[in-house]
């Protein structure tokens, strides 16, 4: 594997890179040269790189937000010429419709060369987690964040919660947060990103028809956004690392967008605590294999309590770590009742399935879903729901 | 009672505009991504997806700012305007120039509504010349879809006019 940082200076905010085992060329950031001198480093390992592969050669230019037409007409012209010199050799351009240009100039290359083909890159961001963004499970997330509201409201300020900051909303889902939190807090600015087209669209929706302004939805993956860097005072990211197979990956990306001074705010859970009364056992049985379920498929939602090793581990400083328990007694507890419900069909239906689950795993599964409803719902009972919430602050 | 002439064009309206001289724009290369970057990003805040809006609005504007910085100069100031009407953002870029070099721009804004455009832009790409300051205009109208017109300001000035119908996209 060889790899090339390129020069310092505005015209060099970008990195070429060469993986021989993937046999793929990736240049990511900003290039805009004055001249094609200074992309020479880059031009010499494209050629090299085109030089030590068979078959196929990926050009990923997910992460290319800025080309300029030199440095589009120099890498073209690499890759033009060498399908000239090698008609052995396809050349496969990797896109995302995040950046915006890409698909669409790279495209005009395949009509000159009919080696290059283009593909767009984006739905299979994170497919572990489409069990949670099908359009079912919408209903379920306003009624969740209804439910955590009521202590996040309060929580929020310790983490840096304050009327007028500039704040990003990362993994927005729905965006119904980012709505609760400009209603409340005022800040003067809000971006919030998500990678699930459905959910922005759900999002801009509401927005439009509740004459909500000021909430810039965006479509980005969170693993490696647009975003510049140092712009925000409070970054949030709600239930959501628990959900990715690559949570310091997210964190890295959190904090560098992050002002310094600013903080980063995370909520997740432990799923295995959410606990009831009656029928205790049942209850600790399924979610301690709700747990094992989501292991299954690179998620970990036991990482509540990780939190504070996660943020530290980022480089995060004056780390606050704080739980609540949203329960049944928390407004209405049909609410409760019905986000069961719906945890019920997708980890005993879809997932467990998916999984390969025994009819009598997941007749065991269901059950303890039905207890914890119950216990929710009984005159007497009690039902939890744990969440950790945790903010570091980006070193000055 | 004053009569609203039907073929008047809408008014754009204006959202901001930099003025700078021409020699301190021509002594650093990074102006052009300074200006486009900062910019797209004051102008992105209320379109459907800001972020995109603003990469995209770059890309475009940057060009724009590239073909003017290679243009020979003789003196005087840049003025960069963006306004806004609906979804389409309006760049004008008004500058000096010799009579020489308005003749090429003029001449370059005409070749770009040809009806090949395309194809000369797909053939400007597979030629082994570096881009000119005709294909980087002609990208716009293929890759943005965006309008270009000259205005001639007074005898050595020159605006170049573009709309970008960029302000509906979201992913």
């Amino acid at each position: 594997m060889t790899a090339h940082l390129s020069p310092s200076g505005i015209a060099g905010r970008f990195k070429a890179h060469f993986d021989l085992n993937n046999q793929e060329f990736s240049i990511a950031g900003s290039v805009r040269p004055q001249t094609i001198d200074e992309l020479a480093p880059s031009l010499a390992l494209l050629k090299e790189s085109i030089e030590s592969v068979r078959g196929v050669l990926y050009v990923n230019v997910r992460r290319l937000a800025q080309m300029n037409n030199t440095a589009f007409h120099a890498f073209a012209r690499v890759i033009i010429d060498a399908c000239r010199v090698r008609p052995d050799l396809r050349f496969v351009v990797v896109t995302s419709s995040v950046v915006g240009w890409t698909t669409r100039k790279f495209g005009r290359l395949s009509k000159i060369e009919p080696g290059i083909t283009v593909e767009e890159y984006d739905s299979e961001f994170y497919p572990g987690q489409s069990f949670l963004e099908e359009g079912g499970f919408i209903p379920i997330l306003r009624t969740q964040t209804k439910m955590t509201w009521r202590h996040e409201r309060s929580i929020l300020p310790r983490h840096g919660m304050r009327p007028g900051i500039v704040m990003a909303d990362i993994c927005c889902g729905i965006g119904d947060f980012a709505v609760l939190a400009q209603k409340e807090f005022e800040p003067s600015r809000i971006v919030a990103l998500d990678h699930s087209k459905s959910s922005l669209a759900y999002a801009r929706k509401v927005a439009s028809e509740f004459d909500i302004t000021g909430i810039e939805y965006t479509y980005g993956d969170a693993s490696e956004m647009l975003l510049d860097d140092d712009q925000f005072d409070l970054v949030t990211c709600r239930h959501s690392l628990q959900i990715f197979n690559r949570p310091a990956q997210i964190l890295k990306e959190l904090f560098r967008i992050c002002k310094p001074g600013g903080r980063v705010y995370i909520t997740n859970e432990k799923n295995s605590h959410c606990l009831g009364e009656p029928r205790a056992e049942s209850i600790r049985w399924t979610y301690n294999e709700v747990a094992k379920l989501f292991e299954h498929f690179d998620m970990d939602v036991e990482l509540g309590p990780k939190s504070r090793r996660y943020l530290a581990d980022a480089g995060f400083d004056d780390i606050r770590v704080e739980s609540f328990m949203v329960t049944n007694l928390d407004g209405d507890p049909k609410d409760f009742a019905d986000m069961i419900a719906a945890w019920e069909e997708v980890y005993a239906g879809d997932m467990a399935a998916k999984r390969g689950d025994s009819g009598e795993f997941i007749k065991q599964f269901r059950q303890g879903f039905k207890d914890h409803i119950s216990a929710a719902l009984h005159p007497k009972g009690y039902a939890g729901w744990p969440i950790w919430a945790a903010s570091g602050q980006k070193p000055l | 009672m004053p009569t609203k002439d039907a073929n008047a064009e809408p008014s754009f309206r204006t959202m901001i505009q930099v003025d700078m001289e021409i020699a301190s724009f021509l002594s650093n290369w990074a102006h052009c991504d300074y200006i486009s970057s900062y910019l797209a990003r004051t102008i992105s805040h209320n379109r459907p997806d800001s972020v995109l809006f603003s990469n995209l609005f770059s890309s475009a504007l940057n060009e724009l700012l590239e073909v003017t910085f290679r243009t020979r100069h003789s003196g005087g100031a840049l003025e960069c305007r963006l306004s806004r009407l609906g979804e389409t953002d309006r760049i004008e870029l008004t500058f000096a120039c010799s009579r020489e070099e308005h003749t090429f721009l003029e001449a370059a804004v005409a070749r770009v509504q040809g009806a090949d455009r395309q194809a000369r832009y797909l053939s400007s790409l597979s030629g082994d010349v570096a881009p000119s300051r005709d294909m980087m205009l002609l990208e716009l109208t293929v890759n943005y879809n965006a309008t270009l017109r000259l205005e001639e300001v007074d005898d050595d000035m020159v605006k170049i006019v573009v709309d970008l119908p960029l302000g509906g996209l979201a992913n």
